[in-house]
């Protein structure tokens, strides 16, 4: 009995080395690296199947410098824990391009270590100022920052004239950025900030918090954070009968949340990256999505595109798949995208970014109201 | 007068979310009680019956049954079934091969039991949070119409009257009837019980279905409170019913009711005065406070090492 499970330990041992050695071709390996599974899975899926369509379509028209884009897939649940287990698998996979991740959360500790392996990233989904603050050569990113998304979501709060309002976030890093963004601007505008509070994310019993909004009589409520906590706090707040407006970042914008809040969902405003998929320029790769069953309407479908085409066009820019070569044709060039064009700064965010509000509804679309 | 009311609504929240941690205390208190072990799975069960209720329930709205009682009660009746049978299969399949060795053997098998089945529901259910539909609606409003209105929702107080009936059937249950005598017997002295004619195999099982059930039906409870259920959500609950039955005394049903009130409302109370941050670092404190100086919990018995 011993025996025989030490040889199948070898066997399979040796199948996993050759498996890994099979990789060694001559083709550009890209980890896209995200939740598939986990509380936020829908982030995940916007993420892959955008990432996945740049790097069929790039493949349909002969490849990077004559190689082929090959998809390497890792799950890191949005848990920062998996993602640092998800980078050394990255690294001992010998990918040395990554899209991801998508959690400011995970995306934090994993870029340490790619900065340290040598390991280009371009996040389509992580908003946290702190991920290029910290002078990393190799960190880029597709979307804006919590330092832009706050300011927004805060003016138009101010441009309401509210009495009050309450700002609730989950402690996590992206989360409580974002609120604390928008608290100081808020506090700038000179509006009362009845409360500031954090929660727990995982929690599911938010009656005791919604009481203490209806006693604080706010007419605002700002979230930040994800959906499946701002989908229970809507639903607890309209059975409780709280009369107060809640808006929340890009992070609560997806058709889950109206599965968890229903009707109660109607009216949440929403601060989203505009939505690429209405330009013109893009309805051609639109019907790509949609011709292949998928969704091009998410917040992260097309920044995830746009991470792929810019590692590509880094790629050709430079005439080297060496990462620091990359990053530098990155900072050096223009870059015409699906999300526009786009430059880079020093520290690896884009020269320009908008953020925009919209108000959702119960049946999952939404409208622009500003 | 507002801050009366204020009170009050906070003192319901805390008792609607207390008496559902009551329930599903009960499962950890009466298999420790019996076998002196704790089921860390759980909480898994109880996550169970809270998909099991929704599934029936979108069974039937699938058939277009629309006439409410029916639909809550054959949710029940179906989330207790799957529980129970998952707790009686739980028990048979990873604890009692293992039960008479050394007590750090179960535990790690039930910690292997929850792992298991949190990964069994991911796979076939999906990580996404699920809705629970509002199945009722509405509730009673006090105080005046600009300030303050405390609310009581139908939901709580189905949320009482059902932990109640719960609670008073198991008291009976237990008190009463013959299988009940025969889990005090057990309790007291497994093998002793056994000696005397006891199945205690049987009564073991028991003590899982009964917990199990009860679990299915803080499960159903919960969902509809709430409002959405994923494969995580029996994890946190398992870890504050666990608290609960602790801090009533692990191995008492008393202990387990009260210990699940006391924990609803310190957490209610400290989100509603001090801060939501705060909820998790008060409860569980108080667990650590009354462990010190209560070793044995509210309402536990000191236990006897049996020679």
């Amino acid at each position: 009995m011993r025996t025989s499970v030490k040889k199948l330990v070898t066997a399979v041992s040796t199948s996993v080395a050759l498996m890994g050695a099979g990789h060694a071709a001559a083709e550009i390996q890209i980890g896209i690296a995200g939740p598939m599974t986990g509380p936020v899975a829908q982030y995940g899926d916007m993420q892959f199947s955008g990432a996945r369509m740049a790097i069929e379509q790039i493949n349909a028209n002969g490849g990077v410098m004559g190689e082929e884009l090959v998809a390497v897939e890792y799950d890191d649940v949005c848990d920062p824990k998996q993602a640092v287990t998800v980078a050394n698998s990255l690294v001992n996979d010998g990918v040395r391009f990554v899209i991801g991740h998508l959690c400011s959360s995970s995306t934090q500790p994993a870029s340490d270590i790619y900065e340290d392996e040598g390991i280009l990233m371009v996040t389509p989904a992580s908003t946290s100022p702190e991920i290029t603050e910290r002078g990393y050569e190799l960190v880029f990113r597709t979307i804006g920052l919590d330092s832009m998304q706050g300011p927004v979501a805060a003016r138009y709060i101010a441009s309401q004239s509210p009495e009050r309002v309450a700002i609730v976030h989950d402690k996590q890093q992206y989360g409580e950025g974002i609120a604390t963004a928008v608290r100081d601007t808020l506090k700038d505008a000179g509006v009362e900030i009845a409360m500031f509070e954090g929660i727990t994310a995982g929690d599911k019993d938010f009656s005791s918090l919604v009481t203490k909004l209806k006693q604080a009589d706010v007419d605002y409520v700002y979230y930040g954070g994800y959906h499946p906590e701002l989908g229970l706090i809507l639903r607890q707040a309209d059975s409780a009968g709280l009369d107060a407006r809640f808006m929340g970042p890009e992070g609560v914008g997806n058709k889950d949340i109206n599965t968890i809040a229903g009707e109660a969902a109607e009216g949440l405003l929403v601060t989203l990256p505009p939505a690429f998929d209405q330009k013109a320029e893009n309805q051609a790769l639109v019907k790509a999505f949609e011709d292949k069953g998928e969704d091009p309407s998410g917040p992260f479908v097309l920044t995830s595109y746009t991470a792929v085409q810019l590692v590509a066009e880094g790629i050709e820019a430079a005439g080297s798949t060496d990462p620091f070569d990359v990053a530098a044709a990155l900072r050096e060039g223009t870059f015409q995208t699906p999300i526009g064009t786009v430059e880079y700064d020093q520290a690896g965010d884009m020269k320009s970014f908008e953020f925009v509000v919209y108000e959702w509804h119960s049946d999952g679309s939404k409208t622009p109201v500003n | 007068m507002q801050d009366l009311l204020y009170f009050f609504q906070q003192l319901i929240n805390g008792l609607t979310i207390g008496s559902t941690y009551a329930l599903i205390a009960i499962g950890y208190t009466m298999v420790y009680g019996i076998i002196g072990m704790i089921n860390f799975a759980h909480g898994e069960i109880y996550m169970i019956g809270a998909y099991t209720a929704l599934i029936a329930i979108t069974g039937l709205a699938a058939l277009g049954i629309a006439w409410l009682p029916l639909i809550l009660i054959v949710a029940l009746i179906c989330a207790m079934i799957v529980s129970s049978s998952m707790g009686w299969a739980v028990e048979r399949v990873a604890y009692r091969p293992v039960r008479g060795r050394h007590r750090l053997i179960p535990l790690i098998s039930a910690i292997g039991m929850s792992i298991f089945l949190q990964n069994y529901v991911h796979l076939a259910q999906g990580s996404r949070n699920i809705g629970f539909p509002a199945l009722i609606d509405g509730g009673f409003n006090f105080g005046s119409g600009d300030g303050f209105q405390m609310s009581l929702s139908y939901m709580q107080i189905t949320i009482f009257i059902t932990t109640l009936i719960c609670m008073t059937a198991l008291s009976l249950f237990i008190s009463r009837s013959r299988t009940g005598r025969a889990c005090r017997a057990v309790s007291q002295d497994l093998g002793m019980a056994n000696l005397l004619g006891i199945d205690t195999n049987r009564i073991i099982s028991a003590t899982f279905v009964i917990g199990a059930a009860l679990a299915a039906v803080a499960g159903l409870l919960l969902g509809m409170y709430y409002g959405s259920v994923d494969p995580l959500f029996g994890f946190i609950a398992g870890l504050k019913a666990f608290t609960a039955a602790v801090l009533g005394g692990i191995g008492s049903i008393p202990g387990a009711m009260l210990g699940g009130l006391i924990l609803g409302v310190a957490e209610s109370m400290t989100s509603g005065y001090l801060s939501g941050e705060y909820k998790d670092v008060i409860s569980f404190s108080l667990l650590i406070l009354i462990l010190l100086f209560k070793p044995t919990g509210l309402l536990g018995k000191p236990e006897v090492e049996k020679i």
